[in-house]
């Protein structure tokens, strides 16, 4: 047995598409959109638990009981995901890095591990005894408030991890050092505020479908028996044959709810992301100057006015909602909804126009602007940008905030009405969903691909893996 | 003393007899009266004690100022020996600096939590809107307080505090480059900067906080303590017919005119003595003693003596200025710097201040009102999430 380990034969790792290329990607992209799902609709729903408990709204207790639902079942799929994961891509493909990571994030990631297995009994035993802990709403509540800690800590400990491999202080494994490397908290905010947004998106995606299906089958039961009615005595009868319409209202009525309160997280959330996203930006550019230059002025920077293309689209697209759905309810004097609107097209065009430049990395290194003036370069830290891209960002900022305000203003003194929404609204909905869905994608993407061709940014490549190909000659 | 004087004060003998002298003259016995029996809100008393508390952290900082005072020297060559014997040579000096430092970072937390409290409950509403006027322009003042301060001592992280905070103001057009010669008493800092910077921390803003903190308890005198909404509930069938009868049983100073009746009058009071004042002293009594805490465990440091010409030294800001300095890195060239600190924190400082004439609506619940409450939650977060991700920069400097 020691003599066949022995003759093993290492060689890197294949760098072909296929194997470290898309294949990844595909399983990464899968688990960062499941496991955000899973801390965002945990976020949701203590809130939603919270205010059932203050003011006697059922709609609240019942989607804090959908979205534990919805946890569950995605939370078995997702921990399958991650154990694939670390087996085929850490262990067999990158071990050599996971190896290495294993050792500098040791503490990290066995708590992560620990909140990993918290988050797992906390959350089957609120799924399994949630009508049973009816009986005890605040039990349930603070269950639910420790089942989102522990899915933030185990965000936060893996964030330690991930931006580490991007910015590592130049190799620092100083326990502070990792916690606190140059984009540590920006990511930590970044997913906090952007996982909520998801889970928000997510839940307006499957409002917006749940509506359109439930809508779709009433039109094709009634359809035959109306047109084979002789008469509009017959006709009306038939119309109200079946599902009583008043629980069929109900149930539309509470889509239009859900859908309507996804919309607002996922819009309110985004807004925080414009600055927070410039922040991690910077950081980046301060401390990983070849990585962001591949992302901003590189090969990568089309894609990245891409991800500021969806980034508008979500408030665009928000805003639209909003406007369109307090049309629905009949209000009246909509001008400052259509201002923001307009105003939310015209600064995400502004946003997404291309800068080019002349100059590659080799210039900018050669003339000492690849890195601050703290650490011997020139690089002002307040940074070149191009100014009339800072107005469209707070244009999208401002008029996204004022459309979210309006509606609920409007929303607040009763003006919308729930339950007067229509079929065009939710494919709105649909279209924000998977807005939201994409971004996070085409954000992965950057972040990997900017950190090419290393594993950890400055120390370890792709190159540096080493894999197993059979016993030796 | 007469029986009626003895009756009055409670007090017998000669102490009696003094008291009552005085009190014929000064009417300190209707003056305490007033004082402690005023009717206020029952429900939401705890949230209220972060005003008597930030009054409190105030007199601190007056009182470890003035024993600052005592040893400190405002000038260029004797600041920082002055605090460096302040510090290591003098038996408490050590301690009362830590006190007036973590004073300070108190005093920050907890008029900034005051200032949330006022804004959730919608306290500035008619007939309040000067005392949320006078509450921001006393914060302001006391951020000013705190960053004059932190220039005073001279060490490196003073003077190129002192270096930076003056060049500010030359970011404005026309005006700036003057005010900045203003300060500075030239072009660069010097001798005459740390004089006027020291002048403008223990006079001039302390003398205007001060008459700000006079008006402030005047009108919270005048209109009485809001308390929260909870407390203008209405309970009977009549709620119009409760309302007026509560107006009527309320003693002054409650206003009854020119504002929403139901708001006019709280449903149940208590006496500000000894309900109200009991918390008031609990919670300052709490906050003195973390404060001595962190004073003898942690100190104020005292950095290296200035050194002008270091090429190495990084000035960072203090922690109450960091989502100012990240906003500073969101701004991409140095002409938008101007529209950065001017315009867009002048704009929110300004919208700040005059919320009340602002939000006009009746309502004073949080959830009637979601078009102040959705912006205001909202820039709070971010003045959180900016401070956080100014520690970030700070640490990897």
């Amino acid at each position: 047995m020691i003599r066949a380990l022995a003759d093993l034969h290492l060689v890197p790792v294949p760098g072909d598409l296929v194997t470290n290329g898309l294949a990844v990607a595909v399983v990464a992209l899968l688990h960062v959109q499941v496991a955000a799902y899973l801390q965002g609709a945990a976020a949701l729903s203590t809130i939603s638990q919270g205010i059932a408990l203050m003011r006697p709204d059922p709609r609240h207790e019942r989607f804090a009981h959908g979205l534990v639902t919805s946890m569950a079942y995605v939370f078995g799929f997702g921990a399958a995901l991650a154990i694939f994961w670390v087996i085929w891509i850490l262990t067999v493909l990158w071990g050599h890095a996971w190896v290495d990571l294993s050792i500098v994030t040791f503490w990290p990631l066995v708590f992560e591990a620990g909140a990993f297995l918290s988050e797992i009994v906390l959350l089957y035993a609120i799924y399994a005894g949630w009508d049973r802990l009816s009986a005890y709403p605040r039990a349930r509540f603070g269950m639910l408030v420790l089942l989102t800690v522990a899915m933030w800590l185990q965000m936060d400990f893996i964030d330690v991890v991930a931006s580490y491999m991007l910015t590592p202080n130049h190799g620092d494994t100083n326990q502070l050092a990792q916690v606190l490397n140059p984009t540590s908290l920006p990511l930590q905010l970044h997913r906090t505020v952007g996982n909520i947004a998801w889970a928000g998106a997510a839940i307006a995606f499957y409002a917006g479908f749940s509506y359109l299906r439930a809508t779709r089958r009433q039109r094709r039961r009634r359809e035959p028996e109306l047109a084979g009615a002789r008469s509009v005595g017959a006709m009306a009868a038939t119309e109200f044959a079946g599902t009583p319409p008043s629980d069929a209202a109900a149930r539309r009525g509470y889509l239009d709810w859900v859908g309507q309160w996804g919309v607002l997280w996922a819009v309110m959330m985004s807004l925080f992301q414009i600055w927070i996203g410039y922040s991690y930006a910077k950081e980046i550019q301060l401390h990983t100057y070849s990585a962001w230059f591949r992302m901003m002025r590189g090969i990568l920077s089309n894609v990245f006015l891409a991800q500021i293309f969806l980034l508008g689209l979500i408030f665009v697209l928000g805003s639209l909602y909003f406007w369109q759905r307090m049309r629905a309810s009949g209000v009246s004097r909509l001008w400052v909804q259509r201002l923001c609107f307009v105003g939310l097209v015209l600064a995400t065009l502004l946003a997404v126009q291309p800068a080019w430049f002349a100059v590659d990395e080799a210039d900018v290194i050669a003339a000492h602007l690849d890195r601050p003036w703290w650490d011997g370069g020139l690089l002002n830290p307040i940074g070149d940008f191009i100014p009339w891209k800072v107005f469209a960002l707070i244009a999208l900022m401002v008029l996204g905030l004022t459309s979210a305000t309006s509606y609920v203003r409007a929303y607040s003194e009763g003006r919308v009405r729930i339950g007067e929404t229509t079929r065009r609204l939710q494919v709105v909905l649909l279209a924000l969903g998977m807005t939201v869905s994409v971004m996070m994608m085409v954000m992965g993407v950057i972040r990997e691909n900017g950190r090419q061709p290393y594993l950890i940014h400055g120390e370890l490549t792709i190159q540096h893996q080493q894999v197993v190909t059979g016993p030796g000659p | 003393m007469s029986t009626v004087d003895s009756e009055r004060t409670g007090l017998r003998g000669r102490a009696g007899e003094v008291y009552g002298w005085i009190d014929e003259r000064a009417g300190t016995t209707e003056l305490l009266h007033k004082g402690l029996y005023e009717a206020v809100p029952r429900k939401g008393g705890w949230a209220y004690t972060l005003g008597s508390a930030t009054l409190v952290l105030i007199l601190l900082q007056l009182f470890t100022g003035i024993f600052l005072l005592l040893e400190y020297v405002p000038s260029f060559q004797q600041a920082w020996i002055s605090l460096d014997f302040l510090q290591h040579s003098d038996r408490f000096g050590a301690a009362v600096r830590g006190m007036h430092l973590w004073g300070a970072y108190t005093l920050i937390l907890i008029i900034g939590l005051h200032m949330m409290r006022t804004f959730l409950s919608a306290s500035y509403k008619r007939p309040r809107e000067l005392n949320w006027v006078s509450g921001a322009l006393l914060f302001f003042l006391v951020l000013g307080l705190a960053v004059t301060g932190a220039m005073l001592p001279m060490d490196n992280a003073g003077y190129w505090t002192l270096v930076v905070v003056t060049n500010i103001p030359h970011y404005i057009p026309f005006i700036g480059t003057g005010i900045r010669t203003l300060w500075r008493g030239g072009d660069f800092v010097g001798p005459i900067a740390l004089t006027r910077t020291f002048a403008i921390h223990i006079w001039v803003l302390p003398f205007l906080m001060f008459a700000l903190i006079g008006g402030h308890l005047a009108l919270l005198r005048r209109h009485g303590e809001f308390g929260a909404w909870v407390n203008y509930s209405t309970s009977s069938d009549d709620p119009e017919r409760e309302i007026t009868g509560r107006i009527r049983a309320a003693e002054p100073p409650y206003p009854t005119k020119r504002i929403e009746r139901r708001y006019a009058a709280p449903r149940e009071t208590v006496n500000f003595f000894p309900f109200q004042l009991g918390k008031d002293v609990m919670v300052s009594i709490v906050l003195v003693a973390v404060i001595f805490v962190m004073a003898f465990l942690f100190g104020a440091p005292l950095d290296e003596r200035a050194d002008p010409s270091t090429l190495t030294y990084t000035p960072t800001p203090e922690w109450f200025y960091l989502p100012l300095d990240q906003l500073l890195v969101f701004i991409p060239t140095t002409w938008l710097i101007g529209f950065g600190i001017f315009v867009l924190m002048g704009a929110a400082a300004t919208l700040f201040t005059i919320l009340p004439f602002i939000d006009r609506s009746t309502h004073r619940r949080p959830l009637e009102r979601p078009e102040v409450l959705l912006p205001g939650l909202f820039f709070a977060a971010m003045i959180v999430m900016l401070a956080v991700l100014g520690i970030t920069r700070l640490y990897n400097l």
